[in-house]
């Protein structure tokens, strides 16, 4: 299996919704406590080659494509900015917005599948910002969460719907013409890391949790979780629904170790 | 080859030009300017920066600094395999050398360091090659930073270690500060927050940053909100001094308000509504942590008397805002013992207080509605949030009441019961009257544990009032009430038959399948269950059961069901393996049923069963093609169509759905489920106004449907139609209904 070593801990990676073999990664020194970060772009092959790497003086917590632009890449860094590259364009004009209005770290950033316009940032500050590409200042803020948001989540089918995960221990669904929170889910009882949609059934969101698990949710009955997944060693830091089966989900964790569950069958664990 | 990578993967990590707060290990060069290798390894710099994607220059970057205190001890405890193991896999021998010599310099004590060859003397300054790199060195760091992380993978205590003078700047340290306290929240989660503490102190002592300045605080508590109101709470008494201080406080706010109302008003201002519900919560939680204290147990029935009907209106109220509340989350986890107070040392004096106050206002109170009494009125019929409010209201408004409830309590003198509680304390009794609160308070939990289960576990609740109750032909009355749609009036007259006939399988059926179109699965399936018990083997009684733990979302229960079903069936039973399995697998029983359909393709029961089973696993698609079959050979259930919809609108072609739901309508107009899903359809696309037209109408059938309420609140303030939401929340028809006529 080919191999391209990152200099500095890596932080995020996902896939070009455009190009099947092309995967951004989002690295920062030191584990993200104190240096540099860099964004890396990957042309998968027999061999992986660099397409292009940006450097940051902060390290880069999370990133998301364009879902219009097939060059457009938004990086969350940690000094609490959001970083727009093109990558048509040279190094030297690169990043081409730097939108600076979190106070404190960016920790995630996910771009609307159905809006192709608006991407959602959440930061440290305890605040999820709506944006779109073409303004310099965020649409909106969303300001409930007690303490810092780990990730901010768009409902794969409803433009306006989205899930954020936070470490006051509740996950809280939105809708951006909302003013307020539309429900808030005390999914677990530690700090929850991350949130995902499930990408067939708009009603069914997991969370990851310091608690080391997670849990499958389904909006519509929030009293009692879908599944409960037992597994990971330490808290479990990312959550993501397959895109092509309905039913499984991938994990990360500070174990160290990645875990694939399908949270439909008997024995959910199923890869590792 | 240990230092030329150590210094190319620091200079990979320092990319000229990028940022000058961000250089490169300046450590590491230093090192290299006056070992022996020198002119060696400065050649090797530039190249590393121009190749910066060569993966063997990363090596140096990824490797923990294996001498130092926290990953060493690692190595010997390997108490977290998993990941120590990973992490070790990228420790090369050279690199731990060159730690170890590192290390060995910074800290000559640790002797099984000593002994290696090469790297003992190397000097700390190099200013020639810190012209190029300036800031702090980030090899130190960056292991030092590395070992801290991997500490917490053999769940060792960090050591401070002394490292050179790394000239951090405020910010960085900042940020070290930060980020290292919220990540080892993360990874500290299931230890104490004081090693935590003592963790990321190690670091920052470490590192010579002051952890005085303001970081980013642990998370305030589970309950942020409360804690401020405890802070407030706090912050308005004097602080701790135990009960005289709080008796001559509270004597104080007696000589600013005489008004025993103006009392009450500045209470609830200084607390704000839910500040007094919070006061209230701590108070109960002080109660618990008593509770863990002592144990013994004498009666206190007036204590026992409140917290009885508390709990039974806490169990009553399913209100989902309720039971989402902070409130109920709070009670519930204390009641699991994951909320304990820390700061035992004030309220435990204050404490005998409410306890001795409630014998003492219960015994001058007998005569009128009592303050529980009253509590539970209005808790019944609001969230925690209104009825904070809604209590403040009440309040004035039942001047007379509560006038004279001060007026009683204010008449105890003040003097008078701070004497009586010095004497109390004096002989004794203060333990004892905790306890009765402990005590009461125990009780209390142990009830609404009872009660939460017995609404889970599917007892039917019946009604109070039944206007039925007596009637001739009950079942009758309730068959015909049914069929004209009255599901409300049905209800009642089928409890009354089941209360008169509790053997009467087909009462218990119908009204479960009331509940049901009602909307109210969980009373259906308490129905459903009783009937079963009677008949255990009623086809139409397993189909409805299986639907609605379906409709719950309750997998394991609805396949149940339909496996028994399909066993009971005359027709079916064959297929079934006699002897049910321990546990039912979705893929087998749907594969049963599907022999059943090959079996009798003309049975639109056993397509009805398949389209359950595939909303089970959320296959619409399939789910919408059996229903579809089914429905060619029944066109006129209603429910079916009902089914069919629901279907339609869970796979987001709500468009379709209404066609359905029409069709449901047609067959039967006072279908209320049918009503309210048309209005969720109508919802789910946007069209809020004709949501609540929906809604609307359904809720004039059955004003009872809780969830009904709940989503015409959602669709009223999506369309933006906030002017409604009280008529909404006093759940006045009248005016909907003219607002919104269908």
């Amino acid at each position: 299996m080919p191999v391209f070593k990152t200099s500095f801990n890596g932080y995020s990676v996902k896939f070009s919704p455009f190009y099947e073999n092309q995967l951004a990664v989002a690295t920062a020194q030191n584990f993200g406590i104190l240096g540099n970060g860099r964004l890396h772009v990957l042309q998968l092959g027999p061999v992986i080659t660099e397409r292009a790497a940006f450097d940051t003086a902060e390290g880069v917590y999370d990133l998301c494509w364009s879902e219009s632009h097939d060059s457009l890449i938004v990086a969350a860094v940690a000094d609490g900015s959001l970083k727009i590259y093109d990558l048509s364009l040279p190094p030297a004009s690169n990043p081409i917005r730097s939108l600076h209005e979190h106070a404190r770290e960016c920790h995630g950033v996910d771009f609307n599948t159905v809006r192709k316009d608006s991407f959602l940032s959440a930061s440290w500050d305890d605040t999820v910002k709506l944006w779109t590409v073409d303004r310099p200042a965020s649409v909106k803020t969303f300001k409930e969460h007690a303490y810092c948001v780990y990730s901010a989540a768009w409902n794969p089918r409803h433009a306006d719907v989205f899930a954020s995960a936070s470490g006051d221990c509740t996950t809280r669904i939105w809708d951006v013409r909302e003013p307020g929170s539309t429900m808030i889910l005390p999914a677990h009882e530690f700090e929850i890391l991350a949130c995902d949609w499930n990408k067939y059934d708009d009603c069914i969101i997991a969370t990851a949790s310091v608690d080391k698990s997670i849990k499958v949710w389904d909006v519509r009955n929030y009293r009692v979780p879908v599944a409960v997944l037992n597994g990971h060693g330490y808290a479990v830091r990312k959550v993501k629904f397959s895109p092509h089966r309905g039913s499984v989900i991938a994990s990360c964790s500070y174990d160290m170790t990645m875990c694939l569950w399908d949270y439909m069958v008997e024995d959910a664990l199923i890869g590792r | 080859m240990a230092m030329r990578e150590l210094v190319s993967g620091g200079a990979a990590c320092a990319v000229p030009g990028s940022s000058s707060s961000n250089p490169l290990g300046s450590l590491a060069n230093a090192l290299i300017g006056s070992s022996s290798k020198t002119q060696e390894r400065l050649r090797e710099i530039p190249t590393a920066t121009a190749t910066t994607s060569d993966g063997s220059l990363y090596t140096g970057a990824e490797e923990p600094l294996a001498g130092l205190p926290g990953s060493e001890l690692e190595h010997t405890l390997h108490s977290n395999a998993q990941g120590s193991e990973f992490l070790q896999g990228f420790r090369s021998v050279d690199q731990s050398r060159f730690s170890d010599a590192w290390d060995e310099i910074q800290r000559p004590q640790i002797p099984h360091y000593r002994g290696r060859d090469g790297l003992t003397n190397f000097p700390l300054e190099q200013p020639r090659l810190n012209q190029d790199f300036d800031g702090p060195p980030q090899r130190v760091l960056s292991n030092f930073l590395h070992s801290f992380l991997h500490s917490g993978h053999g769940s060792v205590p960090f050591h401070p270690t002394s490292l050179p003078v790394l000239g951090l700047s405020e910010g960085d340290k900042q940020c070290i500060r930060d980020r290292s306290s919220i990540m080892a929240r993360h990874l500290f989660a299931d230890k104490s927050e004081d090693f935590i503490h003592a963790q990321v102190n190690a670091l920052l002592t470490s590192l010579d940053i002051d952890n005085d300045i303001r970081a980013r605080g642990p998370m305030p508590g589970r309950f942020p909100e409360l804690e401020e109101y405890w802070n407030e709470s706090q912050g308005m008494r004097p602080g701790p001094h135990g009960p005289d201080a709080w008796v001559s406080e509270f004597s104080q706010q007696r000589v600013h308000h005489d008004d025993p109302n103006t009392w009450v008003q500045s209470f609830e201002r200084q607390h704000g509504a839910n500040g007094w519900a919070s006061e209230f919560e701590h108070e109960q939680s002080q109660l618990a942590s008593i509770d863990q204290l002592r144990g013994s147990n004498i009666p206190n029935l007036a204590a026992m008397e409140q917290t009885r009907m508390l709990a039974h209106t806490l169990a009553q109220n399913n209100d989902p805002k309720f039971q989402n509340s902070k409130f109920f989350q709070f009670v519930s986890k204390m009641s699991r013992g994951e909320i304990t107070i820390e700061d035992n040392q004030f309220k435990p004096a204050a404490l005998s207080a409410p306890g001795d106050w409630a014998t003492e206002y219960e015994q001058q109170y007998n005569g009128g509605q009592s303050w529980a009494d009253q509590f539970v009125n209005e808790k019944l019929s609001h969230g925690p949030h209104g009825w904070a409010n809604e209590f403040a209201a009440e309040r004035e408004q039942h001047g007379l009441v509560e006038d004279e409830w001060v007026n009683e309590f204010s008449k105890l003198n003040v003097n008078d019961w701070s004497e009586e509680f010095e004497r109390q304390v004096a002989d004794g009794t203060l333990e004892s009257s905790a306890d009765n609160w402990a005590n009461a308070y125990d009780e209390y939990l142990n009830e609404q544990v009872a009660l939460k289960q017995k609404s889970a576990s599917g007892v039917y609740v019946f009604s109070d009032l039944n206007p039925y109750v007596g009637h001739p032909n009950p079942l009758k009355e309730g068959q015909e009430l049914f069929r004209k749609g009255l599901l409300s009036e049905a209800v009642l007259a089928l409890e009354a038959e089941v209360l008169k006939n509790p053997d009467n399988a087909e009462g218990w059926r119908l009204l479960g399948i009331a509940h049901a179109e009602n909307d109210d699965d969980q009373q259906a399936i308490a129905a459903m269950m009783r009937a079963q018990e009677v008949d255990p083997t009623n086809l139409e009684v397993l189909l409805a059961l299986g639907v609605s733990h379906t409709n719950e979302l309750e997998q394991a229960a609805a396949l149940k069901y339909l496996y028994s079903w399909l066993r009971h069936h005359p027709k079916y039973g064959s297929i079934a393996p006699q002897d049910q399995p321990e546990n039912l697998y979705y893929a087998d029983v749907v594969r049963l049923f599907n022999d059943a359909a090959k079996l009798s393709p003309d049975d639109a029961d056993v397509h009805i069963v398949l389209g359950v089973m595939y909303n089970l696993s959320r296959e619409y698609d399939k789910a919408i093609e059996a229903f579809q079959t089914a429905l060619k050979l029944k066109p006129r259930d209603y429910s079916l169509w009902n089914k069919l919809g629901a279907t339609q609108a869970n796979s987001i072609q709500s468009a379709d759905a209404i066609f359905a739901y029409q069709q449901a309508l047609d067959l039967k107009p006072n279908y209320v489920r049918a009503w309210a899903n048309m209005g969720i359809s109508y919802a789910n696309q946007g069209m809020y106004e004709e949501s609540i037209r929906y809604y609307v109408r359904a809720l004039a059938m059955n004003p009872k449907a809780d969830n009904a309420w709940q989503y015409l609140r959602i669709s009223l303030s999506c369309a933006s139609r906030n002017d409604m939401l009280e008529a909404c929340d006093s759940r006045n028809l009248d005016i909907l209904q003219k607002e919104f006529p269908l």
